[in-house]
């Protein structure tokens, strides 16, 4: 994916660039704002990281800039300014997300596969299975007024089952799902997905069955 | 002062009785208590006990528990006691009547009486009292009286003008047969004769001339002058009190009586209550009963029969409203009455009087 | 201590000491002419008296006479209850006639050239005496006499204390009056004393703009130091709060650097104590940029309480929006977090961004120290309160320690590490929209963290 980075301090920029790089991101790093705002003019990326405290033009500035030209570039905002209503102001001005100086380098990678992933596919947003309702852009289920935060493959397993209630699946099926052909997963991390979602989907009448042998069948208690 | 008889005594047990015309000092008449007594009143009085009677009487029956110790003086030997004893810070009874109030005024003046006051006292016209201390109980007016067979209707004088010209047109038919006090006899005949001179001192001065002219009879008292009109060796007496001329009236119908219609002097017999009263709580009860509505109304059928408040007798002679008409002058009880008993004032007023009336027409005297 | 008299009982009590020294000053000053105007009225009769009786002396044949006018006495009888006595002395010195005994200090022929009064007693009681002098020049006879006239002072007295019970009711009604004047005068002259109180009272704690109350002249230096001192201490908080957000920035660029350098050292090429010392580096790094975030959040909402207009917001929203902004997406998987809201909206009257930010700690205080596979957020309403509950099934926090973890920078001894000033920071935002911040022990629920406060009434929109 192509990323713009636009970002003054050295550390940081570089911090971020190696970071995204080494996850296989092209990172474009853009230190002065009026020279991002140039290139984001006429060349589009998938994702913009803006910091709000630039030479030449603001993140606010280019923010507005890539706005008014319709652009839906996602847009992840990093703010330092002692300025308090800095957060408020991103998010009106159409950023998708904000992280606050000083931040934890994980979590915004974490972010950016978010903003990626919500680029890359427009998957459906709702998916219902008895009393579970799996909500894919806030990355959670509901049961209920309840809602329990999911993680990315947490969700993809629940959504694999809850598409085919009922049908069994086997450890390799569900591995194949979640992790593709590559990586060194091993069946133990299925058991691990397993556990951890019916944690989350407790209380619910959906419960995930263990058949002996064979692999795990989502059943939704629809009689009890 | 006393000067004799009223009415017939009755029914008081009489320790002594003064039957004759001239006073005798201290009889006394006791009545006793109508019931257990618990209280005995001492009463000094120059007022005739005849007088008194029915109004103790009558003071009895309210209170049965009361005896009366009644003393009757002449009003100068009763000053004289009274004062003596008050100098001397001794008891003189419980309480004083007299007809010369200006003696009582002079007691109290000279602080020898007890002050009383009470729901009966309040009523009082401010002439009959005198700081709580002398209270008039009675209206007796200074009057004429004429024997009806020997003045005709023409000559009888409605003023004391009209007894001076008739003295004056007629002198030889009355002469010897006007009568009055002798000033040298009477406390009361002088101090109706000072206050005459005072009230009117050129009518009383023509007065005077013409009673010396006529050589009028001096007597010492009331009962004397009224028995010589009643024997019609009198023809007119002048300045009696009403109530000794009412009572003698009463027996002698031909006597009639006239109130001046210039002016008529009213005395109001005197009672005071002195500073050595041993009783002076009973005191206070018969003075109260003196001046009540009760003991008015006793008094005013039965012992001096004029009143301040009823009308005139029957068959008197006079204006019908005496108070409202102003010719009634009652005589105020206070400080002024101490004119008249100043002792040079009295001499000499006396002295005047004697010389006018005895020195150039020689009055006869009894 | 003893309490200090109210202004009103001050001034209302000297006014009256004053009003009753002034009384008595004047009921003195009363008695004492009362007593000299009666004196001056009856020494008047009794001179008048006196005159009478001396003119009326005559010579008679070479002998004084005297004949007391009655007139004489009426006019002394118009002090209607005293007593009177006289003494008519002649120029041999003997009494000619009245109270032989009535005698006199005084030496006659100082009455020669004009009468003369005094004040004796005669007869035990106080009597007021006049002596008068006449020359009598007759061929016959010639030479001074005199007469002595005293009189009772009972209506003297009686006049005297009539005049001074009148001048007394007079000074007593003014008095009173005086007193209830002063009483309401005091009262409307202390009302801008009281109203200046009730400004006071009725201004929010953290206004400290300058106080724009109309008070008297006198008041005005007081007001004056009031707005004085409010204004240092408005300019001291802002400039504490404007160092604290300066100070937050100034740190968080280099901050951002050291994490960055520290994100860009290879762990995998290090041996067990780099990676241990590596760990213990970032994990310091983390508690500095957390407690800069704080700092600045803190002076935030501070500032929010001071200058912020509440408007009716949706408290559901602003948690779920709090709860996606404080659960990061790097937490630990094996972690249950759950967010719960009523469907419709509860609505409080608040600043959404100092809410978020108040939730945001709670949460994030929850997750740091608190969590350990569970963690709830609920909002509930009902009852006219709005409620957020953060549940988490950590230890908990000491019911003795629930008052002073919401006091700034105090530690939990038992907890791990600072708690910084996430729940100061929530306190800060209840208590600016009259709420509070409660917690709940851990019973049949974990540990509970209540953010509470009250709801938009329906009526009141």
């Amino acid at each position: 994916m192509r990323i713009l980075l636009v970002e003054d301090t050295r550390d940081v920029g570089e911090a971020i660039s190696r970071r995204l790089e080494k996850v296989g991101h092209t990172v474009d790093w853009q230190t002065d704002g009026q020279a991002a705002a140039d290139i984001l003019d006429f060349t589009d990326y998938d994702l913009v990281i803006l910091d709000v405290m630039l030479p030449g033009l603001d993140g606010f500035e280019i923010l507005r800039h890539l706005r008014t030209n319709r652009k839906t570039t996602p847009v992840l905002v990093l703010t330092a300014r002692s300025e308090i209503e800095d957060r408020v102001g991103a998010l009106d001005l159409g950023a998708d997300d904000y992280l606050v100086k000083p931040f934890d380098f994980r979590e915004l990678e974490a972010r950016v596969r978010v903003l990626l992933r919500r680029r890359a596919g427009d998957p459906t947003n709702l998916i219902e299975c008895g009393d579970l309702v799996l909500d894919r852009n806030s990355r959670s289920v509901r049961v209920g007024n309840r809602e329990v935060q999911l993680k990315r493959r947490e969700i993809t397993l629940l959504e694999v089952m809850a598409t085919r209630p009922g049908r069994v699946f086997g450890k390799d099926e569900l591995l194949d799902h979640l992790f593709g052909f590559d990586d060194g997963a091993n069946q133990n991390a299925i058991e691990l997905y397993i556990g951890r979602l019916r944690k989350k989907i407790e209380g619910s009448r959906v419960r995930i069955v263990t058949i002996r042998g064979l692999g795990y069948q989502l059943v939704a208690d629809d009689a009890a | 002062m006393k000067c004799g008889t009223l009415a017939t005594l009755t029914a008081a047990i009489v320790l002594s009785v003064a039957t004759s015309a001239m006073a005798v000092e201290g009889a006394r008449a006791f009545f006793p208590a109508v019931e257990q007594e618990r209280g005995r009143l001492v009463v000094h009085g120059a007022t005739d006990v005849e007088a008194m009677e029915p109004l103790i009487r009558d003071f009895q029956s309210t209170a049965t528990d009361v005896a009366i110790d009644y003393t009757d003086y002449v009003t100068n030997d009763l000053y004289r006691d009274a004062d003596a004893a008050c100098r001397k810070q001794e008891n003189f009874g419980d309480i004083l009547l007299s007809s010369s109030v200006d003696q009582l005024v002079k007691l109290a003046n000279d602080g020898c009486a007890l002050a009383h006051s009470s729901a009966e006292t309040e009523d009082l016209p401010d002439w009959a009292n005198w700081r709580e201390e002398v209270y008039g109980f009675t209206f007796e007016p200074s009057v004429m009286v004429y024997h009806k067979d020997f003045v005709p209707p023409e000559d009888v004088p409605h003023s004391h003008g009209e007894l001076t010209d008739l003295l004056r047109f007629k002198p030889d038919y009355y002469r010897g047969r006007i009568g009055t006090y002798d000033l040298r006899q009477s406390g009361i005949g002088y101090l109706l004769a000072f206050l005459d001179a005072q009230q009117a001192s050129t009518t009383y001065g023509r007065l005077l001339e013409s009673l010396s002219r006529v050589e009028a009879v001096l007597r010492c008292c009331n009962n004397a002058v009224l028995s010589e009109i009643d024997s019609g060796n009198v023809f007119i007496g002048y300045n009696i009190l009403g109530s000794y001329a009412y009572a003698a009236a009463l027996r002698n119908p031909k006597l009639r009586i006239v109130l001046p219609r210039d002016y008529t002097l009213i005395l109001s017999r005197g009672v005071l209550i002195p500073k050595g009263a041993t009783r002076p709580d009973l005191a206070g009860r018969f003075l109260d009963y003196l001046l009540s509505d009760r003991g008015q109304e006793v008094a005013r059928r039965k012992a001096f029969f004029f009143s301040r408040t009823g009308p005139l007798p029957d068959n008197v002679d006079g204006p019908p409203k005496l108070i409202e008409s102003g010719i009634g002058r009652p005589i105020r009880i206070g400080p002024a009455l101490l004119a008249a008993q100043d002792q040079l004032q009295r001499s000499t007023f006396i002295d005047d009087w004697t010389r006018l009336l005895r020195g150039s027409a020689g009055g006869k005297t009894p | 201590m003893r309490r200090e008299p109210s202004l009103f009982s001050r001034l209302v009590v000297r006014v009256a000491l004053v009003l009753c020294g002034g009384a008595t000053l004047l009921a003195v000053a009363a008695w004492y002419y009362a007593r000299a105007a009666a004196d001056d009225a009856y020494d008047r009769l009794l001179l008048g008296a006196a005159i009478q009786i001396t003119a009326n002396m005559t010579v008679d044949h070479g002998n004084l006479a005297v004949a007391l006018p009655t007139s004489a006495f009426e006019l002394l009888g118009l002090a209607a209850r005293d007593r009177i006595f006289y003494r008519v002395i002649g120029p041999d010195l003997k009494t000619l006639t009245g109270y032989e005994d009535l005698q006199t200090d005084l030496d006659l022929t100082s009455a020669r050239s004009a009468p003369v009064f005094l004040s004796a007693r005669y007869r035990d009681v106080p009597v007021r005496v006049v002596v008068a002098a006449r020359a009598l020049s007759d061929p016959s006879f010639s030479g001074w006499s005199y007469v002595v006239l005293a009189q009772t002072t009972e209506a003297r007295r009686a006049l005297a204390g009539e005049l001074t019970s009148r001048a007394m009711i007079l000074v007593g009604i003014m008095s009173v009056l005086a007193l209830a004047g002063t009483v309401l005068a005091i009262r409307y002259s202390l009302l801008p004393v009281s109203a200046l109180g009730a400004a006071l009272r009725a201004r929010d704690p953290q206004d400290l703009t300058p106080v724009d109350v109309d008070v008297p002249r006198e008041l005005r230096p007081f007001m004056a130091s009031i707005n004085h001192f409010m204004g240092r201490l408005d300019e001291r908080v802002t400039l504490l709060q404007r160092f604290i957000a300066d100070a937050a920035h100034q740190i968080r660029t280099p901050l951002t650097a050291l994490s960055a350098q520290v994100d860009m050292l290879e762990e995998d090429e290090m041996d067990e104590v780099g990676k241990r010392h590596l760990g213990r580096v970032r994990k310091r790094v983390g508690q500095l940029a957390r407690l800069t975030n704080q700092l600045l959040s803190h002076a935030m909402v501070i500032h929010r309480s001071d200058s912020v207009r509440f408007k009716p917001v949706d408290l559901s929203d602003i948690a779920r929006k709090a709860f996606r902004a404080a659960v990061p997406i790097t937490v630990d998987p094996d972690i249950v977090i759950s967010f719960e809201a009523p469907p419709g909206p509860i609505v409080v009257l608040g600043d959404a961004v100092s809410l978020r930010e108040a939730i945001a700690n709670i949460i994030d205080n929850s997750l740091r120290h608190g969590t350990v596979s569970h963690l709830a957020v609920r909002v509930v309403g009902g009852d006219g309160r709005a409620r957020v509950e953060v549940e988490d099934d950590g230890p908990g926090i000491p019911r003795s320690e629930w008052e002073s973890v919401t006091a700034r920078f105090v530690t939990s001894k038992t907890g791990e590490g600072s708690m910084g000033l996430g729940f100061a920071i929530a306190a800060e935002v209840a208590s600016a929209h009259r709420g509070a911040i409660g917690f709940q022990e851990k019973g049949e629920h974990g540990f509970t963290v209540i953010f509470d406060l009250p709801a938009q009434v329906e009526g009141a929109r």
